[in-house]
């Protein structure tokens, strides 16, 4: 439940502008951070690599110069040993004693018979022979040069021509000729002088170099006993066959370079992991944190956006809905955010006050047009109406019914000075009885009294106001579309009486009636009456403009039956009759 | 306009910058700190002696983890190889000393126990290689099985002596209190009691000195006459062993089964005067054990308890095979 709320809350708040900036922006700089740390680690890699390989191979060149050392020195040793064996015997017994005791490497010189590879001598410093020889593993019949000119150099074996005393050595063949005879010298050699070289070879800080013959047999390694032991192994079956230079093999880095003349191969070993990996290891964990403080530093200038920008945005936004709902009732309230924001909030406040101006203005100037309009119309003289009456009047004075004649006269007066009121809109009830009354009487004489009337007007209900002119077109209707129609006598009741707060006026007929679709055309229906003048929708507007939507007029009728019309009007009196 | 709650923003601000500086500073000094690895652990390695060539072996494999680890390595051990006491000592002092870690090989299965316990109830992980103690404290152990050894030998004895119709077996075994020594026999016994040719074996017990090694043999010889085949089972008693045949010059007559590499006791082979070697792995024992107590120390769980090392039979005839050169003769 409150998981779902913050969740919930969580998409909210994504789906703002501030949060759709913040997810951009920091997955914008995340996958800069990341697709930039990518570039840098592969280049980084690449030029790490590439140092590991220079010094790599700045390494296999030393120790390759290291070797040749040896060989040169061993080269010497044979000469010297050919030089013994040109000598007498006991010269050759002194130079090569000299020899095995002098050069740190050299171990022992052995003379072989070369048909059957007996031993015949062995000069071997101050290591001891052993009396009976159970194996010896410095000479091999194989291993014998072709010519005096060249030398073999064996694969390391221990020396075990010595009481006591096994060293690891390589055996050099080689042929010299003595006074008896060819003979097989083999000069017996350690690698003290290359091991303490290759020993003291790092390559990082666990890189080494070991050396290796053509066939893969290490014949030197500075963790040598490692590899005896069986906890070490060196993957010398495929860096046997790789070509000079360097290469990288699960995670390790290998330079290899080849002595050319003895086909010994020099081998820098460095890994990659320790080195590489670990610096890298280092540059990511600090990416991790850049991230973190982008994403950080994203969600604080989110936070702030959301309080300067996008808050006040959303607050200006409710603002404008509600005002287009109801602009009138609007009251704003300003926004407070940035700079932008105050000033939109500011524009759009002001901008609040005037619409709501002009639209008072516009409001006030359509009531007082409609006001004009509607005492204009009432000012005008309806000259059918007029003609008529004038006809009939003549008409009586004719036939010298002059009595008639001025009556019809009277009435006629009354009804103009009625209609005109000084320009008033609201007249007393009683002069508003007067003029319906005046205007009956006329018609009563036009239409020879088919119809009859009666009024029945509440006493105090003659004090108050009333628009005027607003029976007269009531029964005009009443006799035109009720009683004209009819055939027996008609009857016109005005009833005028109190009711709470307001008054009524009802004018029934028992004419022929309207259809319910012609009282509503009646309201609908703009412009004059019949006889010109004043419509009933005109009585009806009139009153709504002065009182409001809830007074007005009301029609009720039956076909046949007849028609009530009532008119609801509020009581009022005279001061505010007079403030209108 | 500076209100209120421009200042509040400032000091948002202000916070944010100080808190970045500190990630900041708090990563580069964790960058700087993995670029110098310092973490140096002292680790004491106490053996039965520090004079044989076994031990020699194992100081140099040691030393070989040592520094491939970056570990400060105290080797050491008693003068005379029966010395439980200097032993028990010497750990007190390693484990009062600050040492993170020990490898040990005991003298004396039992009275070694309490030392090796004191140890581990200090935090301090003992490795034990070659020979074992009885402490359940123990980290990891790392040896040769000696049980299997002892039935090489066996396998060795039947090889060298395939002339022989019946065998009178003599076995000269260093202390009865040490671990290794009675398994390796009890191997043995195990293993050479199927063979219906065996007549009688019997032990005869020496200080494990090649002086008294050699009296023990002489003793054994001359008191029966028929035994025909010698087996011993550490460096110092195959020395003993070897000199006496090689004084009584009865070399062929006696087939020696005989234990680890020393050189005098590969010259022996060479000559005749032993018959075969059961030739350990020291090195590897001394690097692994290292290599395990700094594991132990950097706080990592092993996942073995015990950890076997290599045994191989060397004869004469293959002695000089390259990969037989490589176990028996050590490079220096």
């Amino acid at each position: 439940m409150k998981v779902s709320r913050i969740v919930k809350e969580i998409k909210d708040r994504l789906n703002t502008a501030s949060g759709v900036m913040t997810l951009l922006v920091v997955s914008i700089i995340t996958v800069a951070l990341i697709s930039g740390a990518a570039v840098f680690i592969h280049i980084y890699h690449a030029s790490m690599v590439r140092n590991v390989m220079i010094s790599g191979e700045q390494a296999t060149g030393q120790i390759t110069d290291i070797v040749g050392n040896y060989m040169s020195d061993i080269d010497n040793s044979m000469e010297r040993i050919k030089y013994a064996f040109r000598c007498d015997e006991e010269e050759r017994n002194e130079i090569l004693n000299a020899l095995v005791e002098m050069r740190p490497d050299a171990v022992a010189v052995t003379e072989y018979d070369m048909e059957n590879g007996e031993l015949l001598n062995a000069w071997t410093g101050t290591e001891i022979l052993k009396p009976e020889i159970y194996k010896n593993l410095s000479f091999d019949m194989d291993l014998l040069p072709s010519n005096a000119y060249y030398y073999t150099i064996s694969k390391p074996h221990v020396e075990s021509i010595f009481v006591n005393s096994y060293p690891w050595v390589v055996s050099i063949t080689g042929i010299v000729s003595t006074s008896e005879g060819l003979r097989a010298v083999v000069l017996d050699s350690k690698f003290s002088q290359i091991a303490a070289y290759v020993d003291n070879i790092g390559i990082g800080s666990h890189g080494y170099c070991f050396i290796m013959d053509s066939e893969g047999d290490i014949v030197y390694h500075p963790q040598q006993q490692l590899i005896f032991a069986g906890l070490k192994k060196e993957n010398t079956e495929v860096l046997k066959d790789a070509p000079d230079g360097s290469m990288e093999e699960g995670g390790i880095i290998y330079s290899i370079k080849t002595k050319e003349d003895s086909g010994w191969r020099t081998v820098a070993v460095s890994f990659v992991d320790e080195t590489i990996t670990d610096n890298l290891m280092r540059c990511l964990s600090l990416l991790l944190v850049l991230i973190f403080i982008v994403i950080a530093a994203t969600m604080i200038s989110s936070i702030v956006l959301t309080k300067h920008i996008t808050r006040p945005i959303g607050e200006l936004m409710t603002a404008m809905g509600e005002f287009e709902k109801d602009a009138s009732g609007f009251s704003y309230k300003p926004v407070r955010g940035s700079y932008e924001i105050n000033s939109l909030s500011d524009s759009f406040g002001h901008l609040v006050i005037r619409i709501q101006e002009l639209m008072e203005k516009v409001k006030n100037e359509e009531t007082v047009l409609r006001k004009t309009e509607l005492r204009a119309l009432q000012a005008q003289i309806n000259p059918h109406f007029l003609y008529n009456t004038l006809d009939s009047i003549a008409w009586m004075c004719e036939d010298g019914r002059n009595k008639e004649a001025v009556e019809m006269v009277n009435a006629l007066a009354r009804l103009f000075r009625i209609s005109i009121s000084k320009g008033h809109e609201l007249i007393p009830v009683e002069k508003e009885v007067e003029h319906a009354k005046s205007y009956l009487k006329i018609q009563n004489f036009r239409y020879k009294n088919q119809f009859s009337y009666s009024f029945n007007v509440e006493e105090k209900c003659l004090k108050y106001y009333c628009n005027k002119i607003t029976l007269q077109p009531i029964i005009e209707n009443a006799i035109y579309h009720g009683i004209n129609r009819m055939i027996d006598e008609g009857e016109i009741k005005v009833d005028i009486y109190s009711e709470g707060e307001d008054v009524i006026f009802s004018v029934s007929d028992n004419g022929v009636g309207m259809t319910k679709e012609q009282c509503e055309d009646i309201l609908k229906k703009d412009g004059p009456g019949r006889t010109g003048g004043i419509g009933i929708k005109n009585v009806n507007d009139r009153v709504k403009i002065y009182f409001g939507d809830k007074y007005g007029i009301n029609i009720e009728s039956e076909p046949d039956v007849g028609t009530k019309v009532t008119i609801r009007m509020p009581k009022i009196e005279e001061e505010y009759a007079d403030a209108k | 306009m500076p209100n209120k709650k421009n200042l509040k923003w400032y000091v948002a601000v202000l916070l944010f910058v100080a808190a970045t500086a500190f990630l900041l500073n708090v990563s580069y000094k964790a960058y700087i700190d993995t670029g110098a690895r310092s973490s140096k652990y002292r680790i004491s390695m106490i053996m039965k002696s520090t004079d044989s060539e076994f031990f020699k072996s194992v100081f140099s494999g040691g030393n070989a983890a040592a520094t491939e680890y970056n570990v400060e390595l105290d080797t050491m051990g008693p003068e005379d190889e029966e010395d439980y006491e200097t032993q028990n000592e010497m750990i007190r002092e390693a484990v009062d000393g600050g040492s993170d870690g020990i490898v040990f090989s005991a003298v004396d299965f039992n009275a070694n126990g309490e030392a090796v316990d004191y140890a581990a109830s200090k935090g301090v992980p003992v490795v034990i290689i070659d020979s074992d103690v009885n402490s359940d404290k123990v980290s990891r152990r790392i040896s040769t099985d000696n049980y299997e050894a002892g039935r090489m030998a066996a396998r060795a004895v039947i090889e060298a002596s395939e002339g022989f119709d019946e065998f009178h077996i003599g076995i000269v075994n260093f202390d009865r209190n040490t671990e290794n020594g009675r398994q390796r026999e009890q191997g043995f016994r195990e293993a050479i009691s199927t063979d219906e040719r065996v007549q009688s074996i019997e032990s005869t017990y020496v200080l494990s000195t090649v002086d008294d090694a050699c009296r023990g043999t002489k003793e054994l010889l001359a008191t029966s006459p028929e035994t025909n085949v010698i087996v011993t089972f550490n460096e110092w008693t195959s020395l003993g062993v070897g000199k006496a045949i090689y004084d009584l010059g009865n070399k062929d007559s006696v087939s020696v089964i005989a234990f680890d590499s020393n050189e005098v006791c590969v010259n022996f082979l060479e000559t005749g005067e032993v018959d075969a070697l059961i030739v350990q792995n020291p090195y590897a024992m001394g690097y692994l054990g290292v290599e395990s107590a700094y594991r132990l120390a950097e706080g990592e769980e092993l996942s073995e308890d015990t950890v076997y090392t290599e045994t191989t039979i060397v004869t004469r005839e293959n002695m000089f095979e390259p990969e037989y050169q490589r176990i028996l003769f050590k490079y220096e």
